[in-house]
């Protein structure tokens, strides 16, 4: 590099940027889908289940907050939408799990507790945001997924959210004493968006009904076809 | 972060914070909407950038200027602690404004790939990928954009 070229990499930090404003709520403004008098009414019905679900846990002290928490599950903000984005539906679901690995491998170097329920995993995948991602039963035909996640790597993103569509149904529900959250019903029901980017948790390949929570810094996601139940019993299972 | 680095380039292409503004919301805007075409594994700041550059360029054509860039004021008036001694440092100060000065009489085309290289910290082959243009070409604007500035600061 040239005398000229470092005095430009040199002036390039002493240039007067503004700094950036918050582009976020005018970005999400834009983004929102507008309302179709249908879809609006599939929203009122979600936002009723949601307002049920207030209710039965307003009854119980301090369940308000322990909602809002819920509804924060992994560093993400769990909304409903009319319209989701939309996903390109891959068929070939584990090239964006990520790199195959074996469970003492994804243990040495996820940084963190890799938990497993019941069983040993068939497959273990990691992904290049720290997700270890657990598959039982064979990639073409999905027993049960799960995802954990590192927090920090959702926590940073500057747009991660996670989008449920209007029809999914969201319970509030406790995993051994973290707060978490129960989704199911809508098919093709969530997606989590990271930093308006690489939609990689999305669930739109396996549209099952979905655990979520979040333990020690660490976010969980069960999915499969599995009653709520049933979610629970496997997230207690996890060690 | 990506909003950062978004609001960033914007300005270096723009030079206006107001068109800034407008260009990386548009731009995130847009990005949200090509999502699907993304490819997954990509890297995703070339991607973004390439839609800000794009929206940049728009308000550029729109307002039909280019703002000229600006010295920090704490970069312009050197704090006595640090400095070698005063001179020095107010030669340096005026080396930088004279550098600045070149760069902001600079065509468009020059000033985008010095911003992008130097001002942005970009590689050659992520400044061709946001500027759209081939990695030769990168290679061949960026030593003219240099020797243009090289005659008119260091003659």
């Amino acid at each position: 590099m040239s005398d000229l070229e470092r005095a430009l990499v040199a002036l390039g930090g002493e240039l007067d940027v503004p700094d950036a404003p918050d582009l976020a709520p005018r970005v999400l403004a834009r983004i929102a889908p507008r309302p179709r008098r249908e879809l609006r009414r599939l929203g009122l019905a979600a936002a009723l289940v949601l307002l049920a679900a207030l209710a039965a846990t307003l009854a119980i002290p301090d369940a308000r907050s322990a909602l809002l928490r819920a509804l924060h599950v992994g560093g993400a903000t769990v909304e409903l939408v009319d319209e989701l984005p939309e996903v390109r539906a891959d068929a070939a679901l584990e090239p964006k799990l990520g790199l195959a690995v074996s469970l003492e491998e994804a243990r040495a170097g996820a940084g963190f507790d890799v938990r497993t329920p019941e069983e040993e995993p068939d497959r273990v995948y990691v992904d290049n945001r720290g997700t270890v991602w657990l598959l039982y039963g064979s990639p073409e035909r999905v027993r049960l997924l799960v995802a954990q996640t590192p927090r920090h790597t959702i926590d940073q993103a500057l747009f991660a959210k996670k989008l449920a569509a209007s029809g999914t149904r969201v319970e509030p529900v406790d995993v051994g004493g973290a707060a978490g959250l129960y989704l199911s019903g809508q098919p093709h029901f969530l997606v989590l968006l990271d930093e308006l980017g690489d939609p990689v948790e999305d669930s739109a390949r396996l549209a099952r009904n979905v655990l979520l929570w979040d333990e020690g810094g660490v976010a969980y996601r069960l999915e499969g076809r599995f009653d709520r139940d049933r979610a629970l019993e496997l997230a207690a299972s996890m060690r | 972060m990506y909003q950062h680095v978004a609001y960033r380039t914007a300005y270096l292409l723009t030079g206006s914070a107001a068109d800034a503004e407008d260009a990386a919301q548009s731009a995130f805007v847009k990005a949200w909407r090509a999502l699907p075409r993304f490819r997954s594994g990509a890297p995703f700041r070339p991607w973004l950038l390439r839609i800000v550059a794009n929206e940049a360029a728009n308000r550029r054509r729109g307002s039909g200027r280019l703002a000229a860039l600006r010295l920090r004021a704490a970069a312009a008036v050197p704090s006595g602690d640090a400095a070698p001694s005063p001179e020095g440092e107010a030669l340096a100060g005026l080396r930088r404004e004279e550098l600045l000065a070149a760069v902001n009489r600079l065509g468009e085309r020059d000033r985008e790939i010095v911003a992008c290289r130097f001002f942005l910290g970009l590689s050659e082959a992520e400044t061709a990928h946001v500027l759209d243009v081939r990695r030769g070409t990168v290679k061949s604007r960026t030593a003219r954009a240099l020797a243009r500035l090289r005659e008119e600061v260091l003659e």
